[in-house]
């Protein structure tokens, strides 16, 4: 009798010893998690043409305000997605109005949110590249005709409205049939900016505030897409409705004077 | 006080085919001999817990370890066995000691060291107790294997082919090794084998197998005068296996006079001191029958025996003929033309010649004055 | 240098282990020892997450506990936040990414202990439990060291499911191998530059102990 009590007991050992492993693992990380949740500024999610900008403003309203907020930058397909699957950010600086106002059907918003900027496009040619830039896209079509076009970078349609953008203006310049084929499709608007300025493409079409760091503009010659070539790139930010005390400030430091400038500086226009 | 033996019943059609019956009691060494793939390590594993046939009933004098009747299996760890590996299955990690002490469980704490230190000096290996198995040669690390089953103080001490991976002269080392310690254990003890003369230097009884099925089963010098068996007659030859006393050494004329059941032979000497017990073996081709007394012939050896039968074999060209010799059973092997010329039937007296070199000895103090490896 | 970032890496690779080592040796052991029907099955489905895109995996774990299905409502209800998004979501999703990585050197070190030893163990009167702690063990631990340190070094290396998943969560699901992808977005490769040498020294590292331990993994056979 106690020889079958002492393997039954082998058994149980064993089992309750992995549980017991398991459940002390959870339990840690857990309280790990609850910990660093306490602890963490709040999180705010941006479209990724504001990478330079928002930085900025975020460091200013850290200085001015003693509070620090993080930034995650992305397309804004992919976080409005990731929004709606329960991401915990607690404000979205969309890169157009489509976005935010899905989620505002959603409900997941505290209301229809404000627009903060409107941003511009602009063509891009690396140093050495044998892209010529103009508005018209004249220099680009010659290239394309003579079969020189080895690479052009867009951000990508389906989550970066700047790339959207950018499928306008080439179906509008008639170039987007001959064009496809060649095209690099950046996730962000930011990565097809790299493809564009690290010279792993003739060039591309990004965003304004993206070339304006002097680090950026460095590298090769740019010129700005007139505004009527393709649908304004209004941009709205909304406030989730978890949204605690410090993004609300946060929020209206955008809409306020300091952020406007920074914004002017990187190219946006600022509405009244 | 019952007599602690083993007793084994096992049957099942497949995957393993097995059929056996046999006891083994203490003091006893059943040699299990059958050729390669007849089940025998098997029925060993049966014993030891490690295989469970179909139908089984293993018991050690009172416990009962398996019965399939009544759905009873004491698994292995809880057996009193000690089996010692082909392969000595060591544990590579630990050392010759601590393979030792690894099957002194069941004592306290406190006297397993001194006891695997014992059983080490046992087997003649104390002083290499702290080396691993990879330093020890092929029979050192079997001494260890059967240390460690020893250290058990098992109620039943399994060998499977012991000495198959052991070279030549370790091999007589060990053999002599198990039949001296047999006589101070008083256990049953099994053997495996499919070395004839493993059988032939150790076993007291055997037990013959053939796909599994047990064919005979009894004293050894009962079965080797069986002429019924023709593939161990084709493996082994025949012969008659038994028991002797060395009852004189005449080292003037270099003989020693041997005293069993059917007389007094004559074998020429070796280093045997009087009243040792040998095992003898005769190869029945050997052996001369003659209707009369011979009279200058070389042979030292006439001894009066009475034909009990005579075994006609197709396959084979001899005859074999059982004769009694006093107490003792004896097998000839001739052919059938002197069958004829002899008139041979049963029931008729004959002369039973053996060449004093015909006559195969084996002592275990003999070789234990060498040496050991 | 992203510190935070390390640490997560860190925490994640050693959560990993943490989580998969008592599961590797359990099933790795099992698998190396018992026969059974579907045996087979069982070994090509623990084979599955190695050939299995990263996005897959992601894409599959948000749809089933993403905030919009039941099962992720409900661990919100329960613990207060999201599973993707989280770092227990990473840590979950790192888990069923490296099971391979761990059954399977786990299984050949228990696979490489000759069955008589584990005979032998038994007829010496060791219980299950004390084969397992005192021979199987100490003879697998090679198979077991190298299945951990294998898991960890294909943690730190994620990149797919962890994005997908973690959603690039500074602090929380912001690994190294992330970072490094964040700071080239915002052009500042000379960041990216140090986090890369950082894990390429790390996963060498890795290597060489994999390498180092495979040579040890029998040791004591003469």
């Amino acid at each position: 009798m106690r020889q079958i009590l002492r393997d039954a007991a082998f058994t149980i050992r064993v089992r309750l010893l992995k549980c017991s492993c398991l459940a002390l693992v959870a339990v840690w990380l857990l309280g790990l998690q609850e910990v660093s949740l306490a602890q963490r500024p709040p999180t705010i999610a941006a479209a990724a043409n504001l990478n330079v900008a928002l930085t900025e403003i975020a460091k200013q309203f850290e200085r001015d305000r003693g509070m620090r907020v993080d930034v995650v930058f992305g397309s804004s397909g992919t976080l409005t997605r990731q929004i709606r699957d329960g991401a915990p950010f607690e404000m979205f600086l969309a890169a157009d109005e489509e976005f935010p106002n899905q989620l505002t059907s959603a409900g997941l918003t505290r209301d229809a949110g404000v627009v903060y900027a409107i941003g511009r496009l602009v063509i891009f040619a690396p140093t050495g590249s044998p892209l010529v830039v103009d508005e018209r896209l004249q220099g680009l079509s010659r290239l394309l005709q003579a079969g020189r076009v080895t690479r052009f970078a867009i951000a990508n349609p389906d989550v970066a409205p700047y790339g959207r953008a950018a499928e306008t203006v080439l179906r509008n310049h008639g170039l987007w049939d001959a064009i496809r084929p060649r095209l690099v499709m950046g996730d962000t608007i930011a990565q097809a900016a790299q493809f564009a300025t690290t010279g792993n493409a003739v060039g591309g079409l990004i965003a304004y505030s993206l070339v304006t760091e002097p680090g950026v503009a460095d590298r090769g010659r740019y010129a700005l897409i007139p505004q009527t070539d393709h649908a304004p790139l209004r941009q709205r930010m909304v406030l989730l409705k978890r949204a605690t005390p410090i993004v609300e400030q946060f929020y209206a430091y955008v809409q306020g004077a300091a952020a406007r400038t920074v914004l002017i500086k990187n190219g946006y226009e600022v509405p009244q | 006080m019952r007599d602690p033996a083993l007793s084994v019943s096992l049957r099942q059609s497949g995957p393993i085919p097995l059929d056996v019956e046999f006891t083994c009691h203490s003091g006893e060494v059943l040699a299990i001999f059958g050729p390669s793939g007849s089940g025998k390590t098997t029925i060993l594993r049966s014993i030891a817990g490690l295989y469970r046939p179909s139908h089984a009933s293993i018991r050690s004098g009172a416990e009962t370890w398996t019965d399939t009747d009544t759905g009873t299996f004491i698994p292995p760890h809880r057996r009193t066995v000690g089996l010692v590996f082909q392969e000595y299955a060591l544990f590579p990690h630990l050392t010759a000691l601590g393979n030792v002490m690894t099957a002194i469980g069941h004592r306290p704490r406190t006297e397993r060291r001194s006891r695997a230190e014992a059983m080490l000096n046992l087997v003649r290996l104390g002083a290499h107790a702290s080396k691993r198995p990879r330093d020890l040669s092929g029979g050192e690390r079997q001494r260890v294997a059967l240390a460690r089953a020893l250290a058990r103080e098992p109620a039943v001490l399994l060998l499977d082919e012991p000495f198959s991976a052991v070279d030549r002269s370790a091999r007589r080392r060990l053999q002599n090794e198990i039949d001296s310690l047999r006589r101070t254990l008083d256990v049953p003890l099994v053997l495996v084998t499919h070395d004839f003369e493993d059988v032939v230097r150790l076993a007291s009884h055997v037990l013959m197998l053939q796909h599994g099925r047990g064919v005979a089963c009894g004293p050894i010098s009962t079965l080797m005068s069986r002429p019924d068996l023709p593939w161990l007659r084709e493996a082994v030859g025949l012969g008659s296996v038994f028991d002797a006393t060395v009852t004189q050494v005449h080292a003037d004329r270099g003989l020693v006079e041997l005293t069993f059941g059917g007389g007094i032979l004559l074998a020429p000497a070796r280093n045997i001191a009087a009243k040792t017990a040998v095992r003898v073996r005769i190869p029945a081709r050997e052996i001369v029958l003659a209707t009369t007394a011979p009279t200058g012939l070389s042979l030292h050896n006439v001894l009066a025996g009475a034909v009990m039968a005579v075994h006609v074999d197709t396959a084979f060209e001899g005859v074999i003929v059982q004769l009694a010799v006093g107490n003792s059973v004896l097998l000839a092997e001739v052919t059938r033309d002197a069958i004829g010329r002899l008139g041979i039937g049963v029931g008729q007296r004959l002369h039973v010649l053996i060449k004093s070199v015909s006559i195969e000895l084996q002592a275990s103090d003999a070789d234990s004055a060498e040496e050991g490896h | 240098m992203d510190w935070a970032a390390l640490r997560v890496s860190l925490w994640l690779g050693a959560g990993t282990i943490a989580i998969l080592l008592p599961l590797g040796v359990w099933f790795g052991r099992l698998l190396a020892v018992r026969e059974f029907k579907g045996k087979l099955l069982v070994e090509a489905l623990v084979t599955v997450p190695l050939v299995l895109p990263p996005t897959v995996l992601g894409f599959y774990l948000l749809v089933t506990f993403g905030a919009r299905s039941p099962l992720g409502q409900a661990f919100e209800a329960l613990v207060g936040h999201s599973l993707p998004f989280s770092f227990q979501g990473l840590l979950f999703a790192s888990a069923i990414a490296n099971v391979p990585f761990v059954i399977q050197p786990i299984q050949r070190g228990f696979e490489a202990i000759p069955s008589d030893v584990r005979d032998a163990a038994a007829s010496c009167g060791l219980t299950p439990w004390q084969r397992f702690a005192r021979i199987e063990l100490p003879l697998a631990w090679p198979g077991v060291l190298t299945g951990a340190v294998l898991t960890f070094a294909h943690t730190l290396g994620e990149f797919g499911v962890v994005l997908m998943v973690g959603g690039n969560l500074p602090g929380q699901t912001r690994t190294l191998s992330v970072a490094i992808y964040d700071r080239m977005q915002a052009f500042d490769d000379r960041s990216a530059g140090v986090m890369a040498a950082t894990l390429l020294t790390i996963s060498v590292v890795t290597l060489m102990t994999t390498t180092a331990l495979s040579r040890r993994v029998n040791p004591h056979r003469a």
